[in-house]
This record gives structure tokens, sequence and C-alpha cells, in this order.
């Protein structure tokens, strides 16, 4: 079976990402998908380079976070008959013709959701401390959800339709990365992990997560347990 | 007795609370159902409280009241910041509906559309 590449909607959150939206977007039109960019209230002109691009354009009117952002482009590709679903960072660090082989692997592996893990597959200038970030981070997942993964944290995903209609995403910033987790594993629908390769840049690192976030993180995932 | 019976008012309301927070936040209503109780026990019964307190530990009856205090205020403070991110929950489903119906899609993708 083959997929029909225009039923395949790139989802792209962006905050304040302008120096580099043209170029993630313009690699991943070269590969014939199609893009969403949220907007996620930049001050910047995130939103005018995306749509110059070829990307449609979600903007926030005020900036929510990625977790919202993510939602926000999951509905956007639902609402316009999306089979398939990817979520993508903005910041450079993924790699545009790996999407082919991550939904090779939904299709074979005839699962809902593929996630990528830099674990089973490679990194570029990986400083230790996000090394060691990641791990613990992959590990209090594994524990607080049963799912068998190594990668809690990539943002490179693909899921298809019904997948994507279980996801609703109530984590705004970021421990929406492991809310989804846990909306896949209550889901009950299969999922595999896929190799991908991260490509850590200056531009991405000092945008990335620092170890203080991971306290925000706990309290949010913590918080959320305690209201409906 | 008019200082117990006004208390006992006041906790009543406070029980009151409880039931409408549990809606929003079990952890939230029970804890506070909890304090309202101790407070209508200890204002019927003021002498437990020193046995009591003796009994935790905690020595004068005025401390474990005291205590008692710091702990409500401390569900108080969670209360508030459950609700605010109730409200953070309402503003994005606002903010979600405004985004989607400004979408620009380039024209490809409009021709794509169902």
């Amino acid at each position: 079976m083959t997929i029909d590449r225009g039923k395949v909607w790139i989802v792209v959150p962006a905050y304040n990402e302008g120096s580099i939206i043209r170029n993630v977007i313009s690699d991943v039109r070269s590969e014939g998908y199609r893009i969403v960019v949220i907007d996620d209230g930049s001050a910047d002109d995130t939103g005018k380079h995306a749509f110059a691009a070829g990307a449609a354009v979600v903007r926030h009117p005020i900036n929510l976070g990625q977790g919202a952002g993510l939602q926000t482009g999951i509905e956007y590709a639902l609402s316009r008959g999306a089979d398939y679903v990817v979520t993508f960072d903005a910041d450079g660090q993924h790699r545009a013709r790996e999407i082919a082989r991550i939904l090779r692997t939904m299709v074979t592996a005839k699962t809902d959701f593929v996630l990528g893990s830099r674990f089973l597959g490679a990194t570029t200038n990986m400083p230790l401390r996000r090394r060691l970030l990641l791990r613990a981070a992959t590990a209090f997942t594994r524990f607080t959800t049963g799912m068998k993964i190594t990668d809690a944290h990539n943002g490179l995903r693909a899921m298809t339709q019904r997948g994507a209609k279980t996801i609703h995403l109530r984590q705004n910033r970021m421990a929406h990365a492991s809310e989804i987790l846990h909306q896949i594993a209550n889901s009950k629908l299969p999922y595999v992990e896929a190799p991908v390769t991260i490509d850590y840049t200056d531009y991405s690192l000092a945008k990335g997560q620092k170890i203080s976030n991971s306290v925000g993180i706990l309290i949010d995932l913590f918080a959320r347990r305690l209201h409906r | 007795m008019i200082a117990q019976l006004l208390l006992t008012v006041l906790l009543c309301v406070v029980l009151l609370y409880a039931w409408y927070s549990y809606r929003l936040s079990p952890i939230v209503g029970m804890l506070t159902v909890a304090a309202g109780l101790a407070g209508l026990y200890f204002v019927w019964l003021p002498s437990h409280a020193t046995s009591l307190a003796a009994w935790s530990g905690i020595g004068r009856g005025v401390d474990l009241i005291l205590y008692t205090w710091v702990a409500i205020s401390l569900i108080l403070l969670l209360n508030l910041h459950l609700k605010l991110r109730a409200q953070m929950e309402v503003i994005t489903r606002l903010a979600r509906a405004v985004a989607l119906n400004g979408a620009r899609s380039p024209a490809q993708d409009d021709r794509a559309a169902p």
C-alpha cells in the first residue's frame, strides 16, 4: 500500500522561528506533503515567512505553548481531511526525508502511531546534559505509562486519522510530550517507535528544553491529575 | 455560644463550597470537607484541640489550630491554581477557535479541501 502524500499533513508549531521557518517548510514541501504552521503568537514574522514558503498558517492570537499549537494543528489537519498527521519541530532539528520512512513503518507495522526515537536512530552534536535529561524523562514516562519506549520527548511523530482523533492535548506547555504518550497508551491503539536523526545546532539547543523546565513539567503533570 | 454559632454558620458555608469545588477537583473538595469538619469539631469541643495537640506532639491546642489554618491556606492556594488552569483551558479553546477561523491556506490546499 502506498501513501498519497497529498493526504499527509505535517503539523509544525512555531514560536519566533522567523529566521529558520522558511528552510524547514521548503524541505518538507519538497517531499510533497501538505504543511500547516501554527504561529503561536510570534512577535516576529514567522507566520509571514511560513505562508510565503507555501504552508497553511494558523495564528494563535496569543502565545499558548507548543502543546496548544500541536492540538490546533491536529484539529486543522483533520478538518482538511488528513489521512495521516505528522508532528514536526520548527527549529530544524528533524530531517524531512525521514517522514517517508516513518509513514512506511506505519503502513507495514499496521499501527496508528509511530514515535520517532533518536536513541534508536542517531543524533549529531547532542550534549551529554541533554542526553541525561532525556534518559531521565524517558524512564519517568515508561514508569507512569507502562509504554516500552526509548525516547519520550521526540517531536517527530506520525499518526493515522483514527489515532489523531484520540488526541486531545490539554497541556499547553512542554508537558504535552508526556500527555500525548499517556493518551496514546489510553487509546489502546497500536504504536511503534522508529529510528530518526536529530541534528542539534546552537539554534535548536538555545530553543530546547532546559533542566529547570523539567520541574515545571512535573508540576503541570501533577496539577492536571487534580482537576477535571 | 454566639461565637460558636457564628463559626458554625461560616464552616457550613465552607462545606457548601467544598461540595461545589468537588465537581472541579475532587481532591480539593475532599480536603476542604476534612478541614471544615475538623473546624466544626474544634468549635464545639475546644478542649479536644489541646488533648489532640498533646497526643500528636504539637503541644498547645492553639498551635494545632494555627497549623490547621496554614494547611487550609495551602488548600486554598492549590484551589486557586487549579481554577487558573481551568480558565487557561477556556482561553485556549477560545484562542484556538479564533485561530482556526482565521486560518490562511495556499491555493492548492484550498482545492484539496473536502
